[in-house]
Order: C-alpha cells, then sequence, then structure tokens
C-alpha cells in the first residue's frame, strides 16, 4: 500500500507507547456527573431539568431551536443536584446541570423492583433504527436526537454535517489522531472495528456518498489487521456491497486536521473559507463513528466517551470510556488511572499540540475531550520568547502555506491589511510554527488573537458599507 | 483541588528540542574545515587573525548591548558566527588590529544599531569586510601565496579573479600556480592551493561544511543553487570561463555561509530563488565592467536592500489551488457554519 501524506508539518514527539497497548477500560458506577450545557459549535441550549428532578441515563436534558444546535443528555440516572456555571474543559465557565447518582424513586405504594430490571427501566433510550432502511430525514433525526457532535474536537453538530447541500464522493474516517499522547482512536479501532466500518457505512448511506476510506498513520499501523478482518466481516461490503478502504498515512502532524486528512488522501486542498463538502469530502473523528453506530442499534444518545489519560505525571496511563460529565478527578479515584500529583506541573485537556492547559483535573470531561494529560515538570518548561532569528522553519512547517514569521510581523506592526493578505484567517491554529519555533516566537497564539481582531474589523467594515 | 499551582499558557505545549544557539553552533562546526585549512595553509598569523577577530565581535556585542542595558545575547553564538565569518572571507595578511575593527564595526554597525540577531538588514560579516574594504583598500587587497606554517609572506601575490581581470589568460594564471593547464587550475583552485581570502581556499572542504548544514536541515537549497547556478551562467553568457567563475573567488563561500544568513536573505522559497539569481548576475556583472575583480560582497549586500520586496513574492497558499470556488458558492457553507 502507498503510504500517503500532505506537505509541510512537523513531527512532535509521539509519546504514545505509553498508553497504546492498554486496552480500553470502562467506567460507569459514577457518583456526579458535571454536564455542561453547550458541548456543541453553534447556537447555546436551555436547561429542559429543574434542581430536584430525577433524570433517567440516556434523558435529554438541555436543547434549543435552530439548526446549528445538538441537545445534551444526563449520562448518568440521578437526581439534578444543581444548574450552575463551572469551569469546562476550555478553561472557561460555562452553565452546567449537576447530576447527583440515585436510584429511580419508588412511586408511592410501587414495589421495590428486582436489581437487574431497575437497571435496564433506568436507561432512557430511543427505540432502535435501521439507518439503511429509514429515510434520509429520519436518519438525520436520529443523529440530532442523539446528540451526536465531532468529537475530535470542535464539536460540530454531525446532523449538520451529514446534510451537505453538495453531493458527497468520499467518506473519510480519520484515524490520523496526530496529537502526541492520544491513543484513544487506536485503541477503539482496535477494540471496536466492525462499528468503526458500521459508522463509515452509516455516514455513506446518510450523504450517498459511493466510497468510504478509513485513514490511519502508520504509526498505529498495528490497528490494520482488526480493521481488514471488520471490513471483509461486514455486511455491508463485499461483492456489489460498499466500497470502503484502508489507507495508511506517513505519520505527521497536524494530519488529522481536516483540511490535511483531505489532501494527503485525495491531493484536493479544501477551498479558502470552504468545508470540506466543496471538495465532495466528509470527514468523521473515529469516536463519532461509534457514536453513529450506538445512536441506530441502541437508541444510545451520546453520553459516553472514550479518552486517554496519560503524561509524565500519570502514573497509570489509561483508555477509558466514561459518562460525559464525570470529573476526571473521579477516573482516577475509581482506579482506572493514576496522577502523581507531586509531579504534577501542568493539566492538559485534549492534546498537547491544541490541547487547552486548565488549573485542575477536577473538570469534567464533555463531549470532545479526546484525552487528559497529566504532564511533570520537565514536559511543562515553558521558556522564554526570544528573537525571532528568521530561520524560516515555520514557513516550511505551515501545513496551510501561510508566511507564520511575514504574519506575525504584520500583526506586532498592527497592520491587519497585511495579515489579511498573508492568509491570517486561512490558520488553522494547528500550533506547528510555534512547535518548531528555535526562538520559541509565540506565533499561533498572536495569530489566535489576531483572527479575531482581524474578524472584528471585517466586521465593523461591513457594517460601515451599508 | 486534584492539581494546584498548575502552569497554564495558550497551546501548543510541546516544543522543538531545536533551539537558536544550536543553529549557530552547527554554522561554527560546518566553518572548521575551511578554517583549519586556511590556518594550515597561511600559518600562525591566520590562527591569530581568526581568534582575534572572534573575540573583538563577542567583546563588541557584550559591551555595546551593557552599554545600552539590554540583555547579553553572546551565549547564542551569533556573534562568533559573524566574527568567524569575517576572519574567513579577509585576506589572511590583514593585520590583527583591522580584523578587530571590523568585527567591530560589523557587530555594533551592522548588527546591534538594528536591533542586534535577526533585525540587520545587511549580512554583518560582508558589511565588516566592506567597511575594512573601503578604509585600507591596500591590505585587504594584498594576498599571499600559502606559505604553510612559515613566517607569511606578506608581499603581494596575485589572484586567480585578479588575473583574469588584468586579461591574463588561463593557461597562464595555471602556470604563475603551478598548474597543468585549464584542467590542472580547476582541480588545484578546487583542492585549494592558490592565494585568497583565508577561508576561501578549499571549495571541497567549503563544500562539505556547506552540505553538511544542508543536511542538518540548517540551511536549505535554493540560495546557494541559484546563486551558484547563475554566476555559471551570467559568466558564460558575458563570455568568461564558468568553472573559473565559481571555483576562484568567492562565489561558493559566499553560495553556502553569506547568502543563507537567516536574517538577510528572503524568506519565501521564490525570494529566495529570485535573491540567489540576482546575487549571481550583479557578482558577474562586478567582475566583468567593475572596478574590481570580486563582487561577491557587494553583490551579496546589494540584495540584502531588496529582500523585504523579495518576501512580497509569496506561494500559493493551501485553499487557494485553482479551481478556486467562486464567492457565490462559498456562502451557503459559511452560512451553514454559522
Amino acid at each position: 500500500m502507498a503510504v500517503k501524506t500532505f506537505r509541510g508539518g512537523a513531527h512532535p514527539p509521539e509519546k504514545k507507547d505509553r498508553s497504546s497497548g492498554i486496552a480500553i477500560e470502562w467506567l460507569r458506577d459514577v457518583k456526579q456527573v458535571v454536564i455542561p450545557v453547550n458541548q456543541h459549535f453553534g447556537a447555546p441550549l436551555q436547561p429542559l431539568v429543574k434542581v430536584g428532578d430525577y433524570v433517567k441515563r440516556g434523558q435529554k436534558i438541555a436543547d434549543a431551536d435552530g439548526r446549528m444546535t445538538v441537545p445534551v443528555h444526563a449520562s448518568i440516572s440521578g437526581i439534578v443536584k444543581k444548574i450552575e456555571p463551572r469551569t469546562q474543559s476550555n478553561n472557561t465557565d460555562g452553565l452546567c446541570i449537576i447530576i447527583d447518582a440515585a436510584p429511580a424513586p419508588i412511586p408511592e405504594g410501587g414495589e421495590v423492583p428486582a436489581a437487574s430490571a431497575a437497571t435496564a427501566a433506568q436507561n432512557d433510550f430511543m427505540p432502535p433504527l435501521d439507518a439503511f432502511a429509514c429515510t434520509k430525514e429520519e436518519a438525520l433525526m436520529r443523529v440530532r436526537a442523539a446528540g451526536v457532535v465531532g468529537m475530535g474536537g470542535a464539536g460540530f453538530p454531525t446532523h449538520v454535517k451529514l446534510a451537505p447541500p453538495k453531493p458527497i464522493s468520499l467518506v473519510i474516517a480519520n484515524g490520523a489522531e496526530c496529537e502526541p499522547w492520544l491513543t484513544i482512536d487506536e485503541r477503539t479501532m482496535m477494540e471496536r472495528p466492525a462499528d468503526v466500518v458500521e459508522g463509515v457505512a452509516i455516514t455513506m448511506k446518510i450523504v450517498n456518498a459511493p466510497s468510504g476510506v478509513i485513514a490511519v498513520e502508520d504509526n498505529k499501523a498495528y490497528v490494520l489487521p482488526a480493521l481488514e478482518k471488520a471490513l471483509a466481516e461486514s455486511p455491508r461490503t463485499g461483492r456489489g456491497g460498499m466500497d470502503i478502504k484502508i489507507q495508511l498515512l506517513r505519520t505527521k502532524y497536524p494530519q488529522g486536521g481536516e483540511k490535511m486528512l483531505i489532501t494527503a488522501l485525495t491531493g484536493k486542498e479544501v477551498p479558502s473559507g470552504g468545508l470540506p463538502m466543496d471538495v465532495g469530502c466528509v470527514v468523521q473523528n473515529i469516536g463519532t463513528l461509534c457514536a453513529l453506530v450506538d445512536a441506530f442499534r441502541d437508541g444510545k444518545p451520546l453520553i459516553e466517551r472514550g479518552l486517554t489519560i496519560s503524561g509524565g505525571a500519570c502514573k497509570k496511563p489509561a483508555n477509558v470510556v466514561a459518562p460525559i460529565g464525570t470529573p476526571v478527578s473521579d477516573i482516577i479515584a475509581a482506579g482506572l488511572s493514576e496522577a502523581d500529583d507531586e509531579a504534577l506541573r501542568r493539566v492538559i485537556y485534549g492534546g498537547p499540540m491544541m490541547g487547552v492547559a486548565v488549573p485542575n483535573y477536577a473538570i469534567p470531561i464533555q463531549k470532545n475531550t479526546s484525552g487528559v494529560l497529566l504532564l511533570n515538570e520537565e514536559e511543562s518548561a515553558f521558556e522564554e520568547e526570544e528573537t525571532c532569528i528568521r530561520c524560516g522553519r515555520c514557513m516550511r512547517a505551515c501545513a496551510c502555506r501561510l508566511s507564520p514569521v511575514l504574519l506575525a510581523i504584520a500583526i506586532e506592526d498592527g497592520n491587519y491589511k497585511e495579515a489579511d493578505k498573508i492568509g491570517l484567517l486561512d490558520c488553522i491554529e494547528c500550533g506547528t510554527c510555534s512547535f518548531v519555533c528555535p526562538a520559541r516566537r509565540q506565533l499561533v497564539q498572536r495569530f489566535r488573537v489576531g483572527k479575531q481582531v482581524l474578524r472584528a474589523i471585517k466586521q465593523k467594515e461591513a457594517q460601515n458599507a451599508r | 483541588m486534584p492539581g494546584k499551582g498548575m502552569l497554564l499558557s495558550s497551546s501548543p505545549h510541546a516544543f522543538t528540542p531545536v533551539r537558536t544557539p544550536q543553529l549557530m553552533l552547527s554554522v561554527i562546526i560546518a566553518l572548521v574545515p575551511a578554517a583549519g585549512y586556511g590556518v594550515y595553509l597561511y600559518g600562525l598569523h591566520a590562527l591569530a587573525l581568526i581568534l582575534v577577530t572572534v573575540a573583538s565581535a563577542i567583546l563588541s556585542e557584550y559591551v555595546f548591548r551593557k552599554l545600552i542595558k539590554a540583555k547579553t545575547t553572546i551565549s547564542d553564538f551569533s556573534a562568533v558566527v559573524t566574527g568567524l565569518l569575517l576572519a574567513l572571507v579577509l585576506p589572511p595578511a590583514t593585520p590583527l588590529w583591522m580584523g578587530a575593527l571590523g568585527a567591530a564595526f560589523a557587530i555594533i554597525v551592522a548588527k546591534e544599531f538594528f536591533g542586534g540577531l535577526g533585525a540587520n538588514p545587511f549580512n554583518p560579516a560582508l558589511i565588516g569586510r566592506a567597511f575594512l574594504l573601503m578604509s585600507f583598500p591596500a591590505a585587504i587587497t594584498t594576498w599571499s601565496l600559502p606559505n604553510g606554517l612559515q613566517a607569511l609572506d606578506a608581499t603581494s601575490a596575485a589572484t586567480p579573479l585578479g588575473m583574469i581581470k588584468q586579461g591574463t589568460a588561463i593557461a597562464d594564471v595555471a602556470a604563475y600556480f603551478g598548474a597543468d593547464g585549464a584542467g590542472g587550475l580547476y582541480r588545484q583552485l578546487f583542492m585549494g592551493y592558490r592565494s585568497g581570502s583565508l577561508g576561501e581556499s578549499s571549495i571541497l572542504l567549503i563544500l562539505i561544511g556547506g552540505l553538511f548544514l544542508l543536511a542538518m536541515g540548517v540551511i536549505q537549497w535554493i540560495v546557494p543553487v541559484a546563486m551558484i547556478g547563475s554566476t555559471m551562467l551570467f559568466s558564460l553568457l558575458l563570455g568568461m570561463d564558468p568553472i573559473l567563475a565559481v571555483l576562484s573567488g568567492g562565489v561558493v563561500f559566499g553560495a553556502f555561509f553569506m547568502a543563507t544568513d537567516y536574517a538577510t536573505r528572503p524568506l519565501t522559497r521564490a525570494g529566495q530563488a529570485l535573491y540567489g539569481v540576482g546575487i549571481g548576475l550583479i557578482t558577474v556583472v562586478i567582475r566583468k565592467f567593475g572596478g574590481f575583480p570580486e563582487g561577491v560582497t557587494y553583490a551579496i549586500l546589494i540584495m540584502n536592500m531588496i529582500v523585504p520586496y523579495l518576501n512580497k513574492i509569496r506561494g500559493k497558499k493551501y485553499g487557494y489551488v485553482k479551481p478556486l470556488v467562486p464567492a457565490k458558492s462559498a456562502k451557503p457553507a459559511k452560512e451553514a457554519a454559522k
């Protein structure tokens, strides 16, 4: 198999070996969850429950009208204890619904049900739905009702992604997982390969795409036999069935970015300001594909997700599936992982390249938390910014072929017209430029702020033009 | 609270181990063969010239930054690189005080006045050389024949380029250096037995250093290839021997060590290509029509001037490759994203 890749990028130390051989463990027994009301990219939601309500696992607890909204569900059964702002994984405060685990209240005069029956009765799932027999509208409604969003980081509403106004020729399963440390996608491909294939098939059915591809970086090629076996055994593929392939990619950051992944696989470039559908592609995260299968086959909404817990200050690296809203400290307290609090200097929600540094690890996981890193002193080194020597490493590493050094100079000069011309708004904020800088220039950091400033300037200009 | 006093910062949270001093050290290492050979050819005075020039560069930077109450930067080794580069492009018999003065001028005027590392528009080592050439034209054009470790013979020897400038036939140039015809002269220039600047004798050793920097990813191929290629091309077009044009004088040294200077070369690929071609063209024009036999120093300094404009020649950004989406079809996508 020819190994494909894209132009530019960098090779941050992979560090995946600490957790790549460790099987996923499931955490079900959680005492409390803190569920952020807004976990998607789009319009804000309203809580549908109030303090004191009893909610069942899988019950919708927040929703809103509008296309760019995705409901949120209770991830455990229990009583709503509080609804208040809490620190979220992006290190900002947001409204959260806090649920304490509790058995279902016994109706007056009723009998205490048997333990097994009680567990089943506590789930509030939807009836199964055959994605291959229902209409496209029914399928999209199911995807939204199940609260599925892109689980790779952005939290883009999946039902919107699956209803593109343009024809789709290729569905891509994003198994690149290019962030260092993180291994949850590779473990999922290893342990749930049939669901990954089924998820691709469901996506292809909904967007009516003729082909699909599961793209895997070659540092985790060990998952290929499992995927190949699942492909061969899938009822969707085979003679006259769906065309799904596996493609190896040469490991390089940021290959898991939609745009880079599409270019690596097809050679096409997503036009500036456009979306993958503009080149006929839909890209799905591995976790999202499994969430789709759960939503159709089991009627189960997105109330759990897998994540990697790792880092130099993590004594027991782990791949864990836990209810959405579980504080990482509770995953550790349950013994699934172990923190070295003495050595701990930095907590990252997400990967080291694009993740967010947060003040503690009591923050709950949410739909887009792919990993939590507990880093030690050595891994947390934050060095002072030095003078730019104009070595041009950022120019060669930028996968968007922007000119980071020139862009930074334009922003420092306050010359946003020039920054716009260089392509500030095309920056995907992958952080490769800052990673490769020998002078530790804070390049992507400037671009993040600069993009906001430039957007504000453009908005103002548009208003003045009216 | 699990986790206290955590460090917060914006991503990324991982960084390359490659730092500025390492890049500068690589350049110094790459210069060792050429410098060592210069010492072998020209003896202890050459060694003293290198040491004094480097020391002056370091001291100038240290003192200047102390005076303006700025952070000391000598530990980034960039002053060492500047001093070393300057020594290697001076005639081996240059008086030591002159080398020291040139280095001080290079560091203080050409580098620190403009803001220090990375901010200087002109190559500091070449400014140092140009300053000395203008101030002491006789001393900086007095060449010596390689003399081993004996006392340096400062009585003026001819350089290959100087002889060609005067209209000497290649066969006679070859005879002067004891080589057998044009082929013998090429071989001798490539190996490095000839008069010339301290570090520019052996093309072979300069190439070894240059290829080391290329292999380490410290420099990129575009500038050297464009500069050497265009020197050969324009020499040929103006009726000069293209091979001799590259082997004699400072073209190869300039291409790998001067024109690739980070702060003073363009950053974009297209800009770098034009920059290299421009240096080659100006070098040949100076050699053919100018008053000096050699033109690499001024060619690079002249091209330094237009680097900000060359940086405006940028390649296609991601997502702008044809076919461009018409604005109409891009709109619904944006609305969908809202």
